[in-house]
């Protein structure tokens, strides 16, 4: 589960928690952004959460808001999502009072998590260029 | 990788509270859409709805989070439950690794303990890494063991001197005896005498009253004492009133003025019961003097001054004493070293040691474990296989296997700690009385930390062995294995031939050690000590001593003590009965005069052992007469001075001549009217040392030793009757009425008790470290029969005879023998050499020992394969070739 051993060349595809031998587990089919690519949603996050540090709500609202609507990301999708890069170290949690002083809880970035989002991003570059050169091929 | 597990740690420690957590951070987002949703005209309850329809129903969604949450605690519990299944699966396996485990875990954890509490835990002073002791050195002499002292006015001249240090106190071993009162017996007390900041250089303040002051240093005989929390309780009932009493000692009484806090004791020696000041005499005020008492010196450094700025200041000062005083300090250097390493001297290089072949059975053990999960892995091939086949990753199948390491150290280790709970007991009570900080010996969290930290680092050096082979295993071929095949798969036969190879060489090196120590120790109470230590009884007696009067005293002293060994040679069941003034053999103690020839120039300072001895004495310990007469009544005060020198002092000062009738100056003019024999003073591992004797009635008396030789065995009986005849004249002294605290004997078992200490361990560790080596070879060559047990189906089938099975079996572990004991012999030879200086007699290569530790291996190793190759060769060729 190391991360750093596996090479990281496929991100659209990349499922990342691999416990294909652990069967049973797959049984809990977990919620995944259904309408976004695989693996970009992490990036997304980590991106947003790099501006400055963010409740959830506020992720949501913002992630709708800069992707003008485009991307749509379910909100149960996002909360899960958001634990798991808690867990991977990338990004820390801490309560303290909204902007309407109710109890939020704030993501912000890691400094590993700031690392990840400069790997994921150099790759998205390179990947979404490659695919538009491909897909601006003139057709004879 | 770390940062990802601290979160999970993190995670399981608030498992609960993070699922509350989740609650509210859900419950904040709908609260924020549902006032989002109103504020757009949405009415309430229908922006409830939308708010719960976007988060996909609360409960699915805390689901979903507690699922990212968990995942990983499910993973590791379940390879940690299966672990533990398949070790449970494999009795025989799991037994035999968990009492190599335990076993070297226990010892090891013990020996550390004594070595953590003996050696390295910090002295237990303020900042003790400041304080340092201060000695003498002479330049020549480089005896390693030595803890170095200083004579009073060397003292005084650099506490004058100095300013590396915030203050500069000396201690000198002394002893006072409480006075009979009542029904309480005398009891010998130990009593250092200290300088006045003595315990402010140390930073201990009394519990109650007060330290010394300057006044106290200068005052006259009858001073002031500083008792101990031991005797304040013991003695006073821990009674306030205690400032102010009067201690009443021999030499009349000390008046009570502070008591220390319990635990407080100086030095690696016994327990102090009372300070008293060090009032210098007069002829300890000389430079350049050599009489006078050792001092042991303790300075604390000044703020940023370190050791070696001490070092050089010191230096300084004695090199310009040197310019006052030449022939005094041609040889002589100041020597400053940390207090903890000058009070651990002596103990610290055995017990390193120690620990570094108990480490050595631990690194057995390690490769031994290797070696079996190795074994232990290959049966388990197939079923890697499959998992690999299913996806599982390297990493999961490296999990699996060392978790199973794991389990087996961790549960070792806590098995080891029990071990070591009992193993410190037993370690304690065996180790010599001397052993600085004895009593501080204990398990404690720090050393159960350790063993902790032993436990996983253990477990992950002998689960690396698996892991490397197995985690990557090749799927299909995995998958095709049926049965073990011809010429074996599984572990790679070259690895598992180094393991048996390093093990093997490991015992080797461990092996030569134990012996060379026991060998030792064999010489050593094998050494003629000169004189007959057996059935002497010795009573030290304190005699009265009024400085005022020395002569008068000195008169009456003798006349009471020769009272006394009238008394007690007409005691049944004594053979011999005689005084010694002074040192005694084997007791440690040393007392040497200016010696002089008239007529001949002797080097400066040549000084010779003086003894002050009753006529007696030689027969009393038998030691033989070499030339003339031993003394007889006949040498009294005033008839002609006489001396009896040791045939090392005649050799050397006489050689080649007849010492008898020559007169020398030892204590006055003497002449020589006999030779005795050697002595070794010191002990076995001492010298001669070249010695004068002299009538004990043509001497100052200042104190006795009575000896008493009796009938074989019958000390006990004769010891109530001589305490009599003590207590009659001197009533005040004490007289344990234990007789191995009294026997010559005794002594003799104190010196030799390190050597015994550690030639116990060493073979203790000998042995566990044959067997857990034996374990692995049993265990690699049954596997590998077992693996074979096709192939030697389809010999036997053929026609082979069961004796070239048994050889094909053997020859592969003759081979591996051979190349461990190449290659330990050639490692013990080099390790040999580095102990040389701890051995007795021994050579470091001693041929025999390095013979008989091959022999031992080997025969231990061809037993232990043996066994499973005899299977082998007893195989029913139709069972074998059924067999999958």
């Amino acid at each position: 589960m190391t991360r750093g051993d596996t090479p990281f060349s496929f991100p659209l595809l990349t499922e990342r928690r691999c416990d294909t031998f652990h069967s049973e587990t797959e049984e809990k089919t977990m919620s995944r952004p259904v309408d976004l690519v695989q693996g970009t949603l992490d990036l997304l996050l980590l991106k947003i959460l790099a501006l400055e540090p963010q409740h959830g709500w506020a992720i949501s609202q913002r992630l709708k808001q800069v992707s003008g609507d485009v991307l749509q990301v379910s909100d149960g999708s996002l909360y899960p999502a958001l634990h798991k890069l808690e867990q991977e170290g990338w990004i820390a949690s801490e309560w303290r009072p909204s902007e309407n002083n109710r109890r939020a809880k704030f993501y912000s970035l890691t400094r590993l998590g700031r690392r990840q989002l400069e790997k994921e991003s150099a790759i998205w570059q390179r990947l979404s260029g490659a695919i538009s050169l491909v897909v601006q091929l003139p057709e004879a | 990788m770390v940062t990802r597990v601290l979160a999970y740690l993190r995670g399981l420690a608030h498992r609960r509270r993070i699922a509350g957590e989740v609650d509210d951070e859900l419950r904040f987002h709908i609260e924020q859409e549902v006032d989002a949703h109103v504020a757009r005209g949405v009415p309430r309850g229908e922006a409830r709805r939308l708010a719960m329809r976007d988060l996909g129903g609360l409960s699915h969604t805390r689901e979903s989070v507690r699922d990212v949450r968990t995942i990983w605690l499910d993973l590791w519990w379940r390879d940690l439950r299966y672990a533990i299944r398949a070790l449970r699966r494999t009795p025989a396996f799991t037994a035999t690794a968990l009492t190599v485990l335990t076993l070297s875990i226990g010892v090891s954890t013990a020996i550390f303990s004594v070595v953590d509490a003996v050696v390295l835990r910090a002295l237990p002073f303020d900042e003790s890494d400041r304080l340092v002791a201060v000695g003498e050195r002479s330049i020549s002499d480089s005896t390693p063991g030595a803890r170095h002292m200083a004579t009073p006015q060397n003292f005084f001249d650099w506490r004058e001197q100095q300013d590396v240090f915030t203050g500069l106190a000396a201690v000198a071993y002394g002893g006072l005896t409480l006075r009979r009162e009542g029904d309480e017996l005398p009891v010998n007390l130990h009593a250092p005498m200290v300088t006045a900041d003595f315990f402010s250089v140390l930073r201990v303040r009394p519990v109650l009253g007060r330290a010394f002051t300057a006044e106290d240093e200068a005052a006259g005989p009858a001073g002031v004492a500083v008792i101990s929390y031991g005797v304040w309780q013991r003695r006073f009932g821990g009674s306030t009133d205690v400032i102010g009493t009067l201690l009443p000692v021999q030499r009349g009484s000390f008046e009570i003025v502070g008591v220390m806090p319990p635990g407080f004791s100086f030095g690696a020696d016994e327990p102090a019961d009372v300070w008293v000041p060090y009032i210098a005499g007069d002829d300890e005020r000389v430079r350049g003097n050599t009489i006078g008492r050792n001092l042991h010196v303790v300075g604390r450094l000044r703020e940023g001054v370190a050791v070696e700025q001490a070092q050089a200041g010191m230096d300084q000062i004695t090199a310009g004493l040197a310019a006052e005083t030449p022939a005094w300090f041609t040889d002589r250097v100041a020597h400053v070293e940390p207090l903890q390493q000058s009070l651990t001297r002596g103990v610290r290089t055995w017990m390193f040691m120690l620990l570094a072949a108990v480490s050595l059975v631990l690194l057995i053990a390690c490769v031994n474990l290797a070696n079996l999960m190795l074994v232990r892995g290959a049966t388990r091939v197939r079923e890697l296989g499959v998992r690999a086949a299913l996806g599982a990753s390297g990493w999961q199948l490296s999990r699996v296997l060392l978790l199973e390491s794991l389990v087996l150290s961790v549960t070792g280790a806590a098995l080891g700690a029990m071990v070591a709970w009992w193993g410190v007991e037993i370690l304690t009570s065996a180790m010599p009385a001397d052993t600085p900080r004895l009593s501080t010996i204990a398990i404690d969290f720090r050393v159960l930390a350790v063993t902790a930290v032993t436990g996983v680092v253990t477990g992950l050096a002998f689960g690396w062995a698996p892991v490397l082979r197995f985690s990557r295993p090749v799927v299909t071929g995995s998958l095709h294995q049926r049965a073990p095949t011809i010429g074996g798969r599984g572990a790679p036969p070259r690895l598992r031939g180094t393991l048996i190879v390093a093990e093997v060489a490991l015992a080797v090196v461990l092996l030569v050690g134990s012996g060379l120590f026991l060998a030792s120790f064999a010489r050593v109470i094998e050494v003629d000590l000169g004189f007959d230590h057996r059935d002497v009884l010795t009573v030290r007696i304190r005699v009265l001593e009024i400085p005022d009067d020395r002569q008068r005293f000195s008169e009456r002293n003798r006349g009471l003590l020769l009272n006394v060994l009238e008394r007690v040679r007409s005691i049944p069941g004594v053979e011999v009965a005689a005084l010694a003034g002074g040192a005694l053999p084997l007791r440690g103690d040393l007392q040497t005069v200016n010696l002089a020839i008239p007529g001949r120039v002797l080097p400066r300072n040549t000084d010779i052992d003086f003894n002050v001895v009753s006529p007696d004495y030689f027969t009393a310990i038998r030691v033989p007469l070499l030339a003339g007469r031993f003394f007889t009544d006949a040498d009294v005060r005033t008839s002609e001075s006489v001396v009896i020198l040791s045939e090392a002092a005649a050799d050397r000062y006489f050689p080649g001549e007849d010492p008898v009738g020559k007169v020398i100056q030892v204590s006055g003019r003497r002449t020589v009217v006999g030779v005795a024999g050697n002595v070794r003073q010191d002990g076995p591992e001492g010298g001669w040392r070249t010695q004068a004797f002299v009538p004990f009635t043509q001497s100052a008396v200042s104190g006795a030793t009575l000896l008493v030789r009796t009938a074989p065995a019958a000390g006990a009986g004769v010891l109530p009757a001589v305490r009599q005849a003590v207590w009659i004249e001197f009533p005040d002294t004490e007289i344990p009425i234990r007789v191995d605290e009294q026997a010559l004997g005794e002594y003799l078992a104190a010196l030799v008790a390190q050597r015994r200490f550690s030639m116990l361990l060493l073979a203790l560790f000998g042995g566990l470290g044959l067997i857990i080596a034996a374990v692995g070879i049993y265990g690699v060559m049954s596997y590998r029969v077992t693996q074979r047990t096709q192939e030697i189906g389809v010999r036997m089938a053929l026609g082979a005879r069961p004796s070239s099975i048994l050889s094909s079996v053997l020859r592969a572990t003759v081979a591996h023998l051979a190349v461990g004991l190449t290659i330990g012999l050639s490692g013990a030879w080099v390790l040999a050499e580095l102990v040389e200086g701890f051995l007795f007699e021994v050579r470091p290569h001693d041929p025999a020992i390095l013979a008989g530790v091959v022999s031992i291996l080997a025969v231990t190793g061809l037993a232990a394969a043996f066994l499973p190759a005899r299977r082998a060769a007893g195989l029913d060729p139709l069972v074998a070739l059924r067999t999958e």
